[in-house]
């Protein structure tokens, strides 16, 4: 759409000829309007549809809304008293800690299991894109129906898993019960992220040139040290976003895990809690606008947090 | 190519264990209701009545989820190239306030922003029609597509743009003629992450789209399965494996072109 | 450069056209009013119901058209019960709300409270000759919000063959004693023992009820002693395997297919499932769930209420229209195709008699329903916070394997919640 208005050819640039100082200003002046031209749609898209629900949302977390005043209006404001109440509950650091792990474990081996795969799919071989693509068919379905089958297969007395490490001579596990639910929804999650991560990895990897590694070959350098010393390093910008992004994907995940255990147990994390109850559901059907806010800002700060460790590490990278 | 074989191999391998619940979900979708909890390994109570059930209620489902993830993928694609190319090679004032914010924008839960896109929405007209979904569905996809792109345009050598700039192109065509051909991988990447994310998106879908009877995308089909107190899987998981049979094919072309090379070519040149 | 400058204004035009344009389509007719919903449009009456299994063109969708006032036709959606009451409070905030609603019996009181549904005086709604019991959770402080057309309820389904095979009489299960003897008869034996819901939330409650009143506990007091003999039958139930480990995430569907194996003797279930287990590939029976002394347990209310959302927009016309409509589905003739159409009881105690002299499979029933009470009749609007604790007192229990301090602690906690 906008094509079709800016594909006329645009005449030269003026001022190169010009004395060198205020061509160079005027240059700039010029790049910064081309910079903004550029990134206006998203500014536009950014204003519309990301502030207002986020200052809705913060809105929220510091009235006491309930079913009534949502609909109604009249919420009162109370500060951060829902806050103070949130962060006051006896469940709230055991919430966070397995908020925590629940996020770290998944990106680590999602990480992990993704680059193995880009790597292993690096070179091309005979039917390497069709399988690649194969890899790709878990993100297909429908969250319900892939957790439901995941919540089938960790079934304690007659499940696909339990069956497996019986032929090993395992004893069953009740995957679903109160303790152990945090392990196996995040099973179930790295899962559903590996595709994720091959993806970007895979192409991260093929933006490389291999002159670099072709060079350290003929150095003597083994396929281990050329990975670590010429990949690893080259592939830092397009890792840093994957574990960023991967980072505030996991914090969020509400479906996979309500699906299986419905946030019961140690499966509860931050977001399926602000999920229970902003919807009522869940163990509580009490709808909770305002404590579901405050928890949902919490998230927002922790991802916050992330994201200036991520721009400090690509600004020591451009240094 | 015979040196390779052994990695075909392992590659099957490693494909087993990956889709081994998609089987389960193909062995569920062929058993008769009765024996759906038994945990056969091997549909024995076998039956292809969830597929008839499916084959004449979904079909017009699964088009309006292909229209809607192409719609997606063209409105994301739209947005995000130019801003990324702004983030990553143009002088943007404030860049890295906008990826921050990007950043933040990721997290404002799905449920928040449905919220706003129905009073929107209602006060335009746009509930249950296909365009308000499309834009909506967009909103998964935008920040992600802005920063991966933006990430793998920095990594563009300087001199392709200098060169283009020499030859006197302007920084609109520099960008339509050398940075997104360059692009390619990462566009197409982006694609497919919009297309995946528009195809399973539920909260938008139920919250924008309820009414739109036939117009509605897959994700709210499974709907019909879902009763009050009476939930059919059977038919839930074949709605899932006839649903995933095309976008599998379409995954797998889409695939073929974040090619070896591409951008490592053009760059060497 | 003034070039420039016009191609970056330009690009920005652009794109915010884009935006504009999306938002723009059709904004001329859209004028506030929830589109899609309309309920303010005199030519058509929305109705919103829990059952999308029942698609276009079903029995019950042509039922509702056919009870379309004159001259408006009926738009029907149906939406998954937990996410309907949600639903509703969204389209009530954005002036959309649907002409009628069919909402889940424990959710009117919280519905009410929230100023979302019309009473039915203001209305027009007529509520009398309905069963006192089935009418109480849409009672709220002496005004009645809605018509409880029907009705369903939890009993015992048993798998008759396996109960024969290992001699166990079903008539002879009244208590908790002769229950729990003939689970470990089939169990073993070889067979299993019993599936129930007890997934967390309402769902798992109401399938704990029976057993909780059962025992003579009240939902006033989770602390007591009668209160932790519940959570402890069914802990034990897990702990010796009699019921599967899957229950804690179980719904009622999911308990239902389980027993559908032929595997278990026993499920606890509803009435719903009345016709499909008839046609189950065993014999299958239903008796009372039984309390713990003996005698029949009195069993939650099952069921929804027809109810009128708030209107802003000319009210008047819109709840008559919506009340002729209720009317229609749930008057004369109609009342048992209402019932008979989505396997419920009716809600009037003659309709019901018909429905059990023409359906054998009615018969069980009909008592149990009778016998029944509303969840929040007793609690009103604090009914949720009680069920909420009760759940969570449920959950840690089946995960404690028969741990009886656990039990108690988790009881004991949640009545000093409460």
């Amino acid at each position: 759409m906008t094509s079709s208005t800016l594909t006329a050819p645009v005449p030269q640039v003026a001022g190169r000829a010009r004395d060198a100082e205020p061509g160079r200003r005027r240059r700039r002046r010029h790049d910064r309007w081309m910079a903004v031209a550029f990134a206006a749609p998203l500014l536009a898209y950014l204003v519309l549809f990301y502030a207002v629900p986020l200052i809705q949302n913060l809105s929220m977390s510091v009235h006491g809304y309930d079913r009534n005043t949502f609909v109604n209006g009249g919420a009162p404001f109370v500060g951060l008293d829902v806050y103070r109440d949130v962060i006051g509950q006896d469940r709230f650091l055991r919430v966070l800690r397995q908020t925590a792990i629940f996020t770290l474990a998944s990106i680590a081996v999602q990480y992990v299991v993704g680059l193995a795969l880009a790597v292993f799919f690096q070179r091309s071989f005979r039917l390497s894109a069709v399988l690649r693509g194969l890899f790709l068919v878990p993100w297909l379905l429908p969250v319900i129906v892939s957790g439901t089958t995941w919540q089938w297969m960790m079934n304690a007395d007659t499940g696909v898993l339990n069956a497996a490490l019986g032929l090993v001579g395992v004893d069953p596990v009740w995957w679903l019960s109160a303790d152990n639910a945090l392990m196996s929804v995040i099973i179930a999650n790295v899962w559903l992220g590996i595709p994720f991560n091959l993806v970007i990895l895979y192409s991260g990897l093929q933006n490389i040139s291999p002159d670099l590694s072709e060079a350290a070959a003929l150095d003597g350098a083994n396929a281990w040290q050329r990975f670590w010393r010429i990949t690893m390093p080259l592939l830092r910008p397009v890792s840093l976003i994957t574990l960023l992004l991967g980072l505030v994907y996991t914090l969020k995940v509400v479906d996979i895990i309500w699906i299986m255990t419905l946030g019961t147990g140690t499966s509860q994390t931050l977001a399926t809690w602000s999920y229970g109850m902003a919807f009522g559901k869940g163990t509580s059907a009490v709808i909770q606008y305002s404590e579901a806010s405050a928890v949902g800002s919490i998230l927002i700060v922790i991802a916050l947090a992330f994201g200036l460790l991520y721009i400090a590490a690509q600004r020591r990278q451009e240094d | 190519m015979t040196r390779t074989w052994w990695k075909t191999g392992i590659g099957l391998v490693l494909i087993a264990i990956m889709l081994f619940p998609i089987y389960w979900m193909v062995n569920v979708s062929l058993t008769r209701r009765d024996s759906i909890r038994r945990g056969d390994l091997v549909p024995l109570d076998f039956t292809l009545e969830h597929y008839g059930v499916v084959l004449s209620e979904q079909g017009s489902f699964l088009a309006t989820s292909l229209l809607v993830g192409l719609g997606t993928v063209v409105v994301t694609l739209a947005v995000a190239a130019p801003a990324g190319y702004a983030l990553a090679k143009l002088a943007l004032p404030g860049r890295r306030t906008l990826s921050f914010l990007l950043i933040v924008a990721q997290m404002v839960p799905a449920v928040v922003m449905a919220l706003g896109f129905y009073s929107l929405y209602s006060r335009y007209g746009l509930l249950d029609t296909i365009p308000g979904l499309i834009v909506a569905d967009s909103t998964i996809a935008v920040p992600f597509a802005v920063m991966l792109l933006a990430a793998f345009m920095t990594g563009i050598p300087k001199e392709l743009i200098q060169a283009a700039e020499l030859d006197g192109a302007s920084t609109w065509r520099t960008f339509r003629s050398v940075i997104l051909p360059v692009s390619r991988n990462s566009a197409v990447t982006v694609a497919l992450f919009a297309f995946l994310w528009a195809w399973s998106d539920f909260v938008f879908a139920s919250t924008l789209n309820r009414g739109g009877g036939d117009l509605r995308p897959i994700t709210m089909g499974i709907y019909n399965y879902i009763g009050a107190q009476n939930q059919e899987y059977g038919p839930m998981m074949a709605t899932a494996v006839v649903a995933s049979v095309p976008t599998a094919i379409l995954l797998i072309v889409a695939q073929r072109y974040v090619a070896a090379g591409v951008t490592a070519g053009a760059v060497k040149d | 450069m003034t070039r420039h400058i016009r191609t970056a204004t330009l690009a920005t035009a652009a794109a915010l056209a884009i935006t504009l344009s999306a938002c723009g389509t059709g904004g001329g007719d859209g004028t506030g009013s929830g589109e899609g919903s309309g309920a303010a449009d005199a030519g058509t009456v929305t109705f919103w119901d829990p059952y999308p299994q029942h698609t276009e063109g079903s029995p019950w969708d042509e039922l509702i058209k056919s009870c379309a006032p004159e001259g408006t036709t009926v738009e029907r959606q149906g939406i998954p019960t937990a996410d309907l009451l949600n639903q509703l409070t969204t389209a009530v905030r954005e002036g959309g709300a649907p002409s009628v609603v069919v909402l889940d019996n424990p959710v009117v009181a919280d519905a009410v409270g929230a100023q979302l549904v019309a009473d039915a005086e203001q209305t027009g709604l007529d509520t009398t000759g309905f069963d006192e019991n089935l009418l109480g959770p849409g009672i709220v402080d002496g005004t009645a919000y809605g018509v409880p057309f029907g009705s369903n309820a939890l009993g015992l389904y048993y798998n008759a063959s396996l109960l024969e095979e290992n001699g166990i009489d079903p008539a002879s299960i009244t208590d908790w004693d002769a229950l729990d003897a003939a689970l470990e008869t089939v169990t073993a034996g070889g067979a299993q023992g019993i599936t129930f819901s007890g997934i967390a939330g309402e769902e798992g409650v109401f399938q704990a009820l029976p057993w909780f009143w059962g025992s003579g506990a009240d939902l006033a007091d989770l602390g007591s002693d009668d209160a932790v003999a519940t959570g402890r039958l069914m802990s034990d139930w897990i702990a010796a395997g009699y019921a599967p480990r899957s229950a804690t995430t179980d719904n009622q569907s999911a308990a239902w297919d389980l027993f559908l194996t032929g595997e278990y003797a026993f499920a606890e279930n509803g009435s719903w499932f009345a016709q499909a287990a008839a046609d189950a590939d065993f014999e299958v029976g239903v008796i009372p769930i039984p309390s713990r002394d003996g005698g029949v347990a009195p069993v939650p209310t099952g069921g929804e209420f027809m109810t009128v959302p708030v209107q802003e927009d000319d009210a008047e016309a819109s709840y008559a229209r919506s009340a002729e409509l209720i009317a229609c589905l749930t008057e004369g003739e109609n009342l048992l195709n209402t019932n008979e159409t989505l396997g419920y009881l009716a809600a009037k105690a003659d309709v019901r008699a018909e429905q059990v002299a023409a359906n054998p499979l009615w018969e069980p029933w009909a008592p149990i329903v009778e016998g029944a009470s509303g969840r929040t009749t007793e609690l009103g609007t604090d009914y949720p916070v009680v069920s909420a604790l009760l759940s969570e007192a449920l959950q840690t229990s089946l995960n404690a394997g028969g741990d009886a301090d656990q039990i108690r602690t988790a009881f004991t906690d949640a009545a000093d919640a409460g």
